[in-house]
């Protein structure tokens, strides 16, 4: 079975879940869906293992042609998805006929879409993971996003399941209206290297996304926090700018001050680094990241460890059987 | 300074970050390298991923397997456990990186920056002057006068961060501002006190002043020298930079894309007390050895 990637879209790529697990030592990134609740369910529809290879789709997603007969299921944010130029539903696992044309368009909802095919996306294995790492050209297709022309392979679904199962209404990541995200962020690690008055100031602000986000770092836009005594009587080999840092491992999601600009570090980002990260955005939260687009506006409010993770456990039990509904 | 208490800070729901200490040298780094070795030997359940840098470890876990607090108690009991830094012995291969110093590709690189971004000095000439060398030469015979200790091996892929273990081998040189876009597989740069060598074509803040035809990242893991693991440089291995010909070169290149060249690497231990020694006599004038032989 086989899929023709006929319009490649913004940047789509194969992407599985969790990605690359157990390389941070070796400096390489986990990859991996940024909205992994939407991606875990797209493929749940379609009775894949949830974290099967799948396509990530951003902001615009591609035009593709089955070569043969396929279930499949899209969630996450709308590209308004059509099948021969007829609107379908998302949430929905449903049968595409051999040579019939899909098409994701532009984000009129959320930023990123998830396409999941019965029997998952089959590309080698690199480094246990499927997933794309533009970066390092390492995975999904020759390590690079989707390129028109480019055939794509599926594998055999080791269970068979049929059309019209859906995802219960209450399961779906609520996204957001009015463009403000609401997002939860543990303090820490560096947290002391900003005054109570910079922690204020930090969730007071309305962040504004900017353009300048991808898959490495999202990039937000406010104001100037202020920094503590140790960010400025500190030795020199910590670097001359306020945020610099002895160089640390980065958390995947961590708030990461690289001079003025603020850099959310994302699924691809580098793993090492000399500035601080004075807050950190927990796994929960990324289906909220995933799906803001530019310039709209992210709130940050602290979480203790244990909320982050009462959370994170809370979207782990939605992504599963019990969420599909036939 | 060494802490004596661990530093542990959270960050996020998956991950907390150990300070050991609040300075870069290299003292710290052992100690580091040495609780990072502890943690391996133990393969704490849960524990699922760390990234050691000069001071600190960046611990990954899956919290269902393992509880923050109880984790953080395991570590404060590991860390209060370690030997007295004098007596460390740390698993340390010497691996031999052949470069080829002042090469076209770095030229070709650095000219390109120079015209698209901002006029610099040539960066061998850069970081001779800055380290009042009379000549890269000189920079070569400095680089490549001893051995290298791998402090940690991350930002990128495989990409290793190298401190001289012999101080006659330090150069001291500001990097690029603002960086550059690109830069050639096999890049060798320094920058700050450190030395890297470049695994995949990103942008960069390092002088470069030579390129290995070596991969020390191979994702494919087709070379022999990667059959365990993609990356060659581990944290805590040694490098001694060999300088070699164009010819020599090229012949390494095509016993590479071959499949036929053979790594140097030697196993070893690297002790802490030796080492210390060696620097004492080396600053006493008694080490007339050019080499580190602890």
């Amino acid at each position: 079975m086989t899929i023709t990637v006929l319009k490649p879209g913004l940047e789509t790529t194969v992407q599985d879940y969790p990605g690359r697990v157990g390389m941070l030592r070796n400096g390489v990134p986990p990859s991996g869906p940024l909205d992994d609740w939407s991606f875990r369910l797209a493929n749940l529809l379609v009775g894949n293992d949830p974290g099967m290879a799948a396509l990530e789709c951003q902001f615009v997603g591609p035009t593709v042609r089955f070569e043969q007969a396929a279930l499949i299921g899209i969630c996450g944010g709308n590209l308004s998805p059509k099948l021969d130029s007829v609107p379908i539903p998302m949430w929905t696992s449903l049968r595409a006929k051999a040579g019939q044309v899909l098409s994701l368009g532009g984000a009129v909802g959320g930023a990123r879409a998830y396409l999941a095919v019965a029997g998952g996306i089959d590309v080698p294995i690199v480094m246990g993971s499927r997933s794309t790492y533009v970066t390092a050209r390492l995975g999904g297709i020759e390590g690079r996003s989707l390129a028109a022309g480019r055939t794509l392979a599926v594998g055999q679904p080791s269970v068979v399941v049929g059309a019209g199962r859906s995802v219960l209404s209450a399961h779906r990541p609520p996204l957001s209206n009015g463009g403000i995200h609401q997002i939860s962020v543990v303090p820490g690690p560096k947290h002391d290297w900003v005054t109570s008055a910079g922690h204020q100031q930090f969730y007071a602000t309305g962040w504004k996304l900017t353009s300048r986000s991808n898959r490495v770092g999202f990039r937000i836009q406010g104001e100037q926090i202020e920094f503590s005594h140790r960010a400025y009587e500190k030795d020199p080999e910590n670097g001359d700018h306020p945020s610099n840092i002895i160089d640390i491992g980065y958390p995947i999601g961590g708030i990461n001050w690289a001079g003025e600009t603020p850099i959310i570090l994302m699924h691809d980002c580098i793993t090492l680094g000399g500035f601080i990260v004075p807050f950190t955005v927990p796994s929960g939260e990324f289906w909220k990241l995933a799906q803001a687009r530019p310039r709209e506006v992210l709130r940050f409010a602290p979480v203790s460890v244990e909320e982050a993770q009462e959370v994170r456990r809370g979207i782990d039990e939605i992504c599963s059987q019990r969420s599909i509904e036939d | 300074m060494i802490y004596s208490e661990l530093e542990i800070s959270p960050a996020g729901d998956r991950h907390l970050l150990a300070t050991l200490g609040d300075d870069a040298s290299l003292e710290a780094n052992f100690i580091t390298l040495h609780f990072t070795a502890e943690l391996d030997k133990l393969a704490i359940v849960g524990l699922t991923d760390l990234i050691p840098s000069y001071n600190s470890i960046l611990i990954q876990y899956d919290f269902n397997l393992l509880d923050f607090y109880d984790l953080c108690g395991e570590l404060i009991r590991i860390y209060n456990a370690l030997p007295s830094s004098s007596e460390l012995e740390i698993a340390s291969r010497l691996v031999t990186i052949p470069v080829l110093y002042f090469d076209p590709w770095t030229k070709d690189c650095i000219d390109d920056y120079r015209i698209k971004v901002a006029e610099r000095e040539y960066d061998p000439l850069f970081v001779a002057r800055v380290n009042n060398l009379r000549s890269p030469e000189e920079v070569v015979a400095r680089h490549s006068g001893g051995e290298h200790w791998v402090v940690t091996v991350s930002s990128f892929p495989g990409l290793p961060i190298l401190r001289p273990l012999d101080p006659r081998c330090g150069l001291l040189s500001p990097k690029y501002n603002p960086p550059r876009m690109w830069t050639p597989v096999g890049a060798i740069g320094v920058g700050g006190t450190s030395t890297s060598i470049y695994t995949i074509p990103s942008p960069g803040g390092y002088n470069l002043i030579g390129r290995t035809p070596i991969p020390v990242w191979d994702p494919s893991q087709a070379l022999s020298a990667f059959k365990d693991n993609a990356i060659l440089l581990r944290a805590s291995d040694r490098v001694r930079f060999a300088p070699i010909s164009r010819e020599q070169y090229d012949d390494i290149e095509n016993s590479v894309r071959e499949g036929s060249y053979a790594y140097a690497i030697q196993p070893g231990m690297f002790s802490v007390k030796s080492y210390r020694t060696w620097l004492a006599m080396l600053a006493a004038g008694e080490a007339a050895e050019d080499r580190l032989s602890p």
